[in-house]
């Protein structure tokens, strides 16, 4: 794998006195726990990517008449769609729950005179949410509700 | 107390001879109660005088002995030899041009501290007569936590925007002027906030958290970049309704 350091990283405006070595990305790097966390968290925006596409290819099969929209259902239940879509759910919760994790502390300290609730009632109330907006969805996808 | 030998891998680089660093293996006996610093010492002074890597204080207080220790950014008078095995890698501080061996150029560093105006900045300076400047608990709380950095640069190190965007400020340098930002005595919100609207600046930052994740003072650099972001926006959006017109 490539090194990922740029050549000028936390280089001076202008050249000391004397010659230096370029910087060094730690050996390794990309098997540290911590960084390979991250890659992961980036590498989930491809399987979004692909999503999107299934997004647009189920609304091409949509305006193409009945016959291809239940060729596009039959689709779905192949082995191989059911996969992509509990990949795509693991990484949807892998995000949430880091997004959850990170959400809190970026908030400011104050907005005017309002200052926002504790960091842990945030939290309570992001995955409330969640769990809210989950069950709606459920309750609607079952035919409970609309 | 029993001794026990560890192996070290530590990285050289003679800038008038090595056309790259290079690693070079010592064996030495440590003692349980060590930091990753002592061998180092001990190697300084009884296997190789030629190694060179910087410390002072030994208390996680100056911050001058950054490295990298088998891979991950470490206060090396902080982090105990215990908690590693039988080989220990110690390199210079990723990210940074290596001067020599271990120790880094700072320039760049102290280049990007400079920018974010990190003092007290005062439209008009108060009075002798007026007193001293008063500051409540709840006001000092808003920035205390960011004003315990001690510019060891370990948040550069395991940063993946400084290591791809020469350009950007960095996590120590946004959380100082973060700091000041939040200081109820600073009137230099403005000046700040169009800095970090600037490129290469908060908004570079795609909250990888790594520096917070190696703060040894637990600065949490993260939260003051995003905290930051917010109030570089606010500001923006105050330029429209204020005399400033939109800047």
């Amino acid at each position: 794998m490539a090194r990922p350091v740029h050549p000028h990283a936390m280089a001076a405006s202008r050249p000391g006195r004397t010659r230096t070595a370029p910087p060094q990305a730690a050996s390794g790097w990309y098997a540290q726990p911590r960084m390979l966390r991250y890659l992961l968290f980036d590498a989930t925006g491809i399987l979004y990517l692909i999503a999107g596409f299934g997004v647009l290819r189920a609304l091409w099969a949509l305006g193409s008449g009945e016959e291809a929209w239940q060729a596009f259902l039959d689709r779905l239940h192949s082995p191989l769609y059911l996969a992509f879509h509990a990949l795509a759910l693991v990484c949807v919760v892998f995000v949430a729950v880091r997004f959850f994790r990170l959400f809190p502390k970026a908030q400011p300290a104050h907005i005017g005179p309002a200052k926002p609730p504790p960091q842990p009632v945030i939290l309570a109330g992001l995955y409330a949410a969640w769990i809210g907006v989950t069950l709606v969805v459920s309750l609607i996808l079952a035919g409970w509700i609309f | 107390m029993s001794e026990q030998k560890k192996t070290f891998v530590v990285t050289r680089f003679d800038p008038d001879r090595d056309p790259a660093p290079r690693q070079q293996t010592y064996e030495v006996p440590v003692q349980p109660d060590w930091k990753v610093l002592d061998a180092l010492n001990y190697i300084k002074d009884e296997i190789d005088g030629t190694l060179s890597h910087r410390w002072s204080c030994r208390m996680a207080v100056c911050g001058s002995c950054g490295m990298m220790v088998n891979g991950k950014p470490s206060l090396t008078c902080k982090d105990s030899l215990a908690d590693y095995g039988s080989r220990v890698e110690v390199a210079p501080l990723s990210n940074f041009p290596i001067v020599r061996d271990l120790v880094v150029e700072l320039e760049g560093f102290l280049e990007k501290l400079k920018a974010v105006k990190p003092f007290i900045l005062k439209e008009k300076e108060r009075a002798l007569a007026e007193g001293t400047h008063r500051q409540s608990p709840e006001q000092l709380e808003e920035f205390r936590q960011f004003s315990y950095c001690i510019n060891c640069m370990l948040c550069y190190a395991a940063c993946p925007v400084v290591a791809n965007e020469p350009e950007f400020l960095g996590p120590a340098a946004i959380a100082l002027g973060h700091r000041y930002n939040m200081d109820s005595r600073d009137e230099g919100q403005h000046e700040r906030n169009e800095i970090f609207r600037g490129e290469g600046t908060v908004f570079s930052c795609s909250y990888a958290n790594e520096c917070s994740e190696v703060c040894p003072k637990h600065v949490d650099p993260a939260a003051a970049i995003n905290q930051a972001k917010f109030n570089a926006v606010i500001d923006w959006l105050a330029g429209f309704v204020t005399s400033r017109g939109g800047k």
